[in-house]
């Protein structure tokens, strides 16, 4: 039975598709929908940047946050909605605890081979460390 | 002219290079520009010859020099005014230990096993005491420590952590003279005033385009600056202290920071950088690379030395204390603020620079490699080690589906 189900989003289109999928998975369970965005500092910050990067990515937020609430909002769907900062996995596998999220979804983009070697992509992060089931939806090249 | 415009654009093209360099990697703009300053040095130097680049012209080394003061400024101003009033206390043992622990340790390092002069020991010390305050701010965030007690005084302490730093830049190679007498009296002076006058000054003419806030902030941080460097201290302490008294002023308003912001990291501080790492000199780094590894390593043991037990003493778990802990040895801006100013000042060749930078820009990516190969995501959950024995770090659990969307 899943009664919570969290979803990963940063506006991108494969975010966007994910946001599709878990509000048809949330309507099909009568499940309540967590929507959590990330402001992400750099990995590698500095004096006076890093809080300038994070103070523009929390306005960045707001304004993501805003649409996933436009979206939501024509559907009936009971939906609660997150601003975090930090690394976007380990912020989703917080709140997927916190929360006692039964299912979590989120969206597939491509990334940098330094990020991989880095810290590997949001996606397996999430698959590997969360205590529940996890859907990562791929973004789906626009039809010709 | 032709000259100097040629010149800045080469140097603008640089700074772009770099700022798309740190998109991509993700790092902070500042260590892309060190790190693109010291190979354009050496590949322009190589092969067009190494007075291309003109790091010594006077029209650079005045913006690079604004740049370093306009970055400690806005350094400061992210102070909290309000939490540092009602826990100096604390925040200034904490802030006091992780100061003295690398400070006194490196420089024994640099002293007794690099075998540098005493001058020169004392300058790695304090180029290897800094910590940046920003990146344990987002470390904060990310716990949710930023409102309690903990996370407050933590932050609290890395400003007088960076305090201490640039007090010490400021008057461990100034000769005590009437010069700075009459730099500690103006200063003082200064300090006690401007926290009255600015908001009222701000009020009665500021908020229109001819941007008087940012003319008169420059006009104290120059005016300051000047006076120290006649004093033969550092411009960047008068900065740093006009920051932290005008926090709750020029501080809280946004938009005034944001501005100032635009102006510091889209013309300044990419001069400043640049410019600090063409004083790099690779071929002396690799005829001794040891000297940068014990520094990184002295730097490193002696943070955690220091601080480490002071945020268990505060009752933080062990993980998220070492995590804490790892980011406060994080510290690119102070740092190379004070190797620049030792090697200006003969206090350091261009070798031991070359190390000191290179120890720094590690300092701000080993302990963050660290911290997130360890504790990142594992240090948020509760049963990792009993997965991680189980099954590979990235291996996909059997519920786990990837599903391509319609």
């Amino acid at each position: 039975m899943i009664r919570k189900i969290l979803l990963g989003y940063d506006a991108s289109a494969a975010s966007d598709q994910a946001m599709n999928f878990a509000a048809d998975l949330a309507q099909k369970y009568g499940a309540e929908l967590h929507v959590l965005v990330v402001a992400r500092p750099p990995d590698f910050g500095d004096e006076v940047e890093a809080k300038a990067a994070i103070e523009s990515a929390q306005r960045h937020n707001d304004k993501v946050l805003a649409k996933a609430r436009m979206h939501l909002s024509q559907t009936s769907l009971p939906a609660r909605f997150h601003a975090a900062v930090g690394h976007p996995a380990e912020q989703i596998v917080r709140h997927a605890e916190t929360q006692a999220v039964d299912h979590i979804v989120v969206g597939h983009r491509g990334h940098t081979l330094f990020e991989r070697w880095l810290i590997g992509s949001v996606a397996r992060q999430v698959i590997a460390y969360a205590n529940c089931s996890v859907t990562v939806v791929r973004a789906q090249p626009p039809a010709a | 002219m032709t000259e100097i415009w040629a010149q800045a654009a080469l140097w603008l093209g640089l700074a772009l290079i770099a700022t798309l360099a740190s998109i991509w990697l993700r790092v902070a703009t500042a260590l892309s520009e060190i790190v693109v300053g010291t190979i354009a040095q050496l590949v322009i130097g190589a092969a067009l010859g190494g007075a291309l680049l003109a790091g010594d012209a006077s029209w650079l080394k005045f913006l690079a020099g604004a740049g370093a003061i306009v970055l400690t400024f806005l350094a400061g101003a992210e102070l909290d005014p309000v939490v540092f009033r009602r826990q100096w206390k604390e925040a200034g043992a904490v802030g006091l230990v992780s100061f003295a622990a690398p400070f006194l340790g490196c420089a024994a390092v640099a002293r007794f096993v690099l075998g540098w002069s005493v001058d020169s020991s004392w300058l790695a010390g304090i180029a290897m005491s800094t910590t940046s305050v920003a990146v344990v701010y987002a470390v904060m965030l990310e716990f949710g420590l930023n409102k309690t007690d903990y996370g407050k005084t933590v932050l609290a302490a890395c400003f007088v952590t960076d305090l201490a730093t640039v007090v010490a830049l400021g008057f461990l190679f100034a000769p005590f003279s009437m010069k700075t007498l009459i730099f500690l009296g103006v200063g003082v002076v200064v300090f006690f005033v401007l926290p009255w006058v600015t908001p009222r000054f701000f009020r009665r003419f500021g908020g229109r385009p001819s941007e008087l806030e940012a003319k008169f902030l420059m006009l104290c941080l120059f005016g300051m600056g000047a006076l120290a460097s006649w004093a033969d201290s550092e411009a960047v302490l008068p900065a740093y202290l006009i920051g932290m008294v005008l926090a709750g002023t020029v501080g809280k308003d946004h938009e005034l920071v944001r501005r100032l912001r635009t102006l510091t990291f889209g013309l300044l501080t990419p001069f400043y950088f640049i410019r600090a790492g063409s004083l790099v000199s690779i071929p002396a780094l690799v005829a001794a690379p040891a000297a940068l590894l014990v520094l990184l390593g002295a730097k490193m043991l002696t943070k955690v030395i220091g601080v480490y037990p002071v945020t268990r003493r505060y009752g933080a778990p062990k993980k998220e204390a070492a995590y804490t802990t790892l980011l406060m040895s994080t510290g690119l801006t102070f740092g190379t603020i004070s190797a620049l100013f030792g090697l200006s000042h003969q206090v350091i060749d261009q070798g031991q620079y070359s190390a000191l930078v290179a120890a720094v820009i590690g300092s701000a990516v080993v302990p963050t490699l660290i911290a997130n190969a360890f504790f990142l995501p594992r240090h948020l959950l509760k049963q990792a080690s009993e997965s991680e024995s189980a099954s590979p770090a990235v291996e996909t659990p059997p519920e786990a589906h990837v599903r391509r969307a319609p």
